[in-house]
């Protein structure tokens, strides 16, 4: 059921475009219609294609067949400054930005033709901020601006060049409620002012609230497409995965007595001396998920950190199982039983560049089935390498294939797997789910499930905050490193966590 | 899965007004600091035009080296060829010189240097070799290729050798007249800070070696040319995130090439610079390490040219030192180096830092001591002054640092976003 609106020019329109990798087809037959001045929404899971479809698009990549029309004109493009010329602007997922340089150099590069790079560029990029409000300061520094900041740097940066339309892959996937609603009030701004935009996400009723048409991504093919009235958020999920739209909840409690981790007056200094983290006190129970719901930031990172035993805490006591094992490293940490899912799949959980199974000895060196007698056990490894592949459903083409090569949601579930070997008492996990689609999310959300079922008690960062109201037998705030409010998910609407995260409190009961 | 990587630190990146200023402040209390050891050791060519002469020849080539690290490091491509690119240059010199004259030997030493250069972008950009791997194989190619091509051109020559040029033209200089005059006969007077400030002068009015302001033009030169050209910054923008430059439209590859093709040429004229103006000719092995030394020298200066021009000085002086009346006055400046390690020691202590303090303490009472109980400093010892400087200087800097955030990484295109 292909949408055939009749416009007479599309603002982009992709015909048969089709792209191969070694390996892989990430793109085939894909054929798409965007409506000048619309927002238009291009869903599907990790691994679907849109991205690749996007960097075809914004010549980054150069398609191996089919067309592509801009403006009723068939395009070659066969670098980005081809993509810019026409008028095509991207905002990628992983911000293009350089951290070292300023606001005003970032936007310049590559335009230094339209206002030089000096003063003239300097008024040009405050006209825009202002009448966008995004409030940017062109002498600043990237790397001292917030997420949501550095999002409008980049926004800006294809606005300055004149661009019309935009593309915008998964830009809600960093933010924050509040700043979702912030980009979207600039998005409909830019629409009103004649700006076609498209916009890729896996978030569904994101999509909905935004896209004036939705088309469908599955298996590097567009599906459909649809109108956001025609279809409910339930239908569109089928559509993406074929099957039913998976829900975090859990079913009845499994909270038993005996206490697992124990973190009492825990303080956490960085290396400037500023105190990160403090006071923090919490416990939790085998069969107990403890969410942690904050703002990115607020010392997340560095409570996690401490539990794993990446950082030595100032002061303060953490206990596994009633031992002190405040002193202990990392490795004596996890061989006692604690599986880290880290925050940052690629700096922390992963050597990109080796196959599977050598990461599947990561974190478990010391361990079997990894390792027999002090060498390490290749056949034994290999084999419980393809055990995960199988049982979590990890999509690749074998186990000496690079970890690089899969994608995110895929390389989250090997992840997971692993964490889950050798049976941990303790699973921290941190954005267990972030940037994964919907089907895998739900199949690490039944692990995570399954496994509190037998008394493993999870500790769980989220931005997600669904995920943590639906996971979570108790949840946590935390902001500017204290913990500020404590909160019964089953009473709790993700309203009230949003307002406690960012300090705009009202009626949450002091912890 | 490691311990967190190293996180920058936002505090030392605004390299701005503050910074300058605080640079002559730097600049008057070593100033002070030397003159008062001259009065107090009696060791007068620490802060003698002829040492500090000296110091400035010695200096140039390491800050053409550096320089030349910094144009293909600012791009995002280390290049331990430096080294490599100045044995060209001195060939190249050598050569060009002896047939054409000073001006066309630069030149030559320039295109010699750029040929390796062209070759490490050819092998990092291009071919995607390690930076290290690639600049190393230049260092050992360029040392084959010098000694065999100095055979084949020198041999014969009227005072030329298979392993040296025959002596050749040094560049020009020029002297203001009285002035250099003037400030010679002030410095004879060993006046506390006047005399020292005299010899400081009269380097500067008296026999300057014009390549010497060929070389301050290009440094200073380049800070212009990157910081405030858009040629610049998307050559800079190469350095910190190639994939964001490809997404608006820079080709990098060309970039990174030009950027390490010049830094080549400027190599090759420091190697020029060593033959002709700190030497009388090519010599096989002349150039003794400056390679490494400059690149020393811009990590010192923290990737910026006026950084990489202190670090020069500082690794020219010492140098310098050494072969003037050496033993007396390296012996002079161990009391220096031991008093001011001891400054940081307090320094560090009131700062909290107990374990920097102690470092300091210790080894500043062990220089002390030395100083006290010797007379003067063996040879042996002051031959290492200039590396042992190098090493304690990084040392001491490395902590506040800032590399460009993709130098040394491998960039393939296409793979943005």
């Amino acid at each position: 059921m292909t949408d055939t609106t009749t416009t007479a020019a599309a603002a982009v329109s992709v015909r048969g475009v089709g792209k191969r990798f070694p390996g892989v087809v990430a793109n085939h037959d894909v054929t798409l219609e965007v409506r000048p001045g619309t927002v238009h929404a291009l869903v599907g899971e990790n691994g679907a294609g849109k991205s690749t479809l996007m960097k075809i698009l914004y010549g980054v990549q150069k398609p191996d067949e089919g067309e592509i029309l801009v403006g009723g004109e068939t395009v070659h493009f066969s670098s980005p400054s081809d993509a810019i010329k026409h008028g095509i602007g991207m905002v990628f997922q992983h911000f293009q930005l350089a951290d070292n340089l300023t606001v005003l150099e970032n936007v310049v590069l590559g335009a230094e033709k339209l206002h030089g790079i000096g003063d003239a560029a300097r008024t040009e990029i405050r006209r825009i901020s202002d009448a966008y409000g995004f409030g940017l300061d062109p002498d600043e520094l990237v790397e001292d601006l917030g997420v949501g900041e550095r999002q409008r740097v980049e926004i800006l940066k294809v606005l300055y060049r004149g661009a019309k339309i935009i593309i915008l892959d998964e830009p809600t996937a960093v933010l924050v409620p509040q700043e979702v609603d912030a980009l979207f009030e600039n998005l409909r701004e830019l629409k009103s002012q004649g700006n076609t935009l498209l916009f890729i996400s896996h978030k569904l009723d994101e999509v909905r609230a935004i896209a004036d048409d939705i088309t469908v991504l599955r298996r590097g093919t567009t599906v459909t497409s649809v109108k956001p009235a025609d279809v409910t958020q339930h239908q569109l999920a089928e559509l993406m995965v074929g099957e039913e739209l998976p829900s975090p909840s859990t079913a009845e409690s499994t909270v038993t007595d005996r206490e697992v981790l124990e973190v009492r007056d825990l303080q956490v200094d960085d290396a400037q001396g500023r105190t990160v983290l403090s006071d923090i006190n919490l416990t939790i129970h085998a069969g107990e998920v403890l969410g942690i719901a904050g703002v990115e930031g607020n010392g997340q990172t560095e409570l996690v950190e401490a539990v794993v035993g990446m950082v030595r805490p100032t002061r303060g006591v953490v206990e596994l199982s009633d031992q002190d094992v405040t002193s202990w490293g990392t490795r004596q940490r996890r061989e006692s039983g604690v599986g880290y899912i880290p925050e940052d799949r690629h700096r922390h959980g992963l050597l990109l560049d080796a196959p599977l199974w050598e990461n599947r000895i990561l974190g478990h060196q010391t361990r079997k089935p990894s390792v027999k007698g002090g060498w390490v056990d290749k056949a034994g490894a290999r084999i419980d390498a393809q055990r995960i592949v199988h049982e979590y459903d990890v999509r690749t083409p074998g186990i000496d294939t690079t970890a690089r090569a899969l994608s995110g949601g895929n390389q989250q579930k090997f992840i997971v797997g692993r964490e889950m070997s050798g049976d941990p008492k303790l699973l921290i996990a941190s954005h267990p789910t972030r940037g994964v689609d919907v089907g895998a999310q739900a199949a690490i959300w039944d692990h995570i499930r399954e496994a509190r079922r037998r008394g493993l008690a999870v500790l769980l960062i989220s931005a997600d905050l669904d995920e943590l109201i639906g996971l979570s037998d108790s949840l946590k705030v935390i902001l500017r490193g204290r913990i500020v409010a404590d909160y019964d998910p089953q009473t709790v609407t993700p309203q009230q966590l949003g307002a406690a995260m960012t300090g705009a409190k009202t009626a949450g009961e002091e912890a | 899965m490691t311990v967190s990587a190293p996180e920058s630190s936002a505090a030392l990146v605004k390299p701005t007004a503050a910074r300058s200023y605080r640079i002559w402040i730097y600049l008057a209390v070593l100033v002070i600091a030397l003159s008062t050891t001259r009065i107090f050791t009696g060791a007068d060519d620490i802060t003698s035009s002829g040492t500090l002469r000296a110091a400035v020849i010695a200096a140039i080539p390491i800050a053409l080296a550096g320089l030349g690290g910094l144009w293909s490091e600012r791009a995002g491509v280390v290049n331990i060829g430096l080294e490599g690119m100045m044995i060209l240059g001195t060939l190249g010199a050598g050569y060009f010189t002896y047939h054409y004259g000073v001006w066309v030997g630069l030149l030559g030493a320039a295109v010699f240097g750029a040929v390796g250069g062209a070759l490490h972008a050819l092998a990092t950009v291009t071919f995607g070799v390690d930076h290290i791997v690639s600049g190393v194989a230049i260092n050992i190619i360029a040392l084959g290729v010098a000694s065999f091509l100095a055979e084949a051109l020198f041999t014969g020559l009227p005072g030329g050798g298979p392993t040296q040029s025959p002596s050749l033209d040094r560049p020009p200089t020029i002297s203001v007249p009285g002035l250099s005059g003037w400030t010679e006969s002030l410095e004879d007077k060993g006046w506390f800070l006047v005399s020292d400030l005299a010899a400081l002068l009269n380097v500067v009015v008296s026999q300057l070696s014009l390549f010497t302001l060929v070389a301050l033009v290009l440094i200073f030169g380049t800070g212009w040319l990157l910081w405030r050209t858009p040629f610049g910054l998307r050559l800079r923008s190469c350095g910190e995130s190639p994939s964001a430059a490809e997404t608006l439209g820079v080709n990098v590859y060309r970039y990174k090439f030009v950027a390490v093709t010049m830094s080549g040429a400027l190599a090759g004229m420091g190697g020029a610079f060593l033959a002709l103006v700190a030497s009388s000719g090519y010599q096989n092995g002349q150039t003794g390490g400056r390679g490494y030394i400059g690149l020393a020298a811009m990590i010192f200066g923290n990737w910026r040219p006026t950084g990489l021009l202190t670090g020069s000085l500082i690794f020219g002086y010492t140098d310098a030192a050494r072969l003037r009346s050496g033993g007396e006055s390296v012996h002079a400046l161990l009391l220096v180096l031991s008093v001011a390690l001891l400054a940081i020691a307090v320094w560090q202590l009131i700062r909290g830092a107990r374990l920097a303090a102690v470092l300091a303490a210790v080894v500043g009472g062990l220089g002390l001591t030395w100083y006290l109980r010797t007379d003067t400093i063996p040879g042996d010892f002051t031959q290492m002054t200039p590396y042992v400087m190098t090493l304690l200087v990084l040392a001491l800097a490395s902590q506040q640092l800032r590399m460009p955030a993709a130098d040394g990484q491998r960039y393939r295109r296409g793979e943005a976003g």
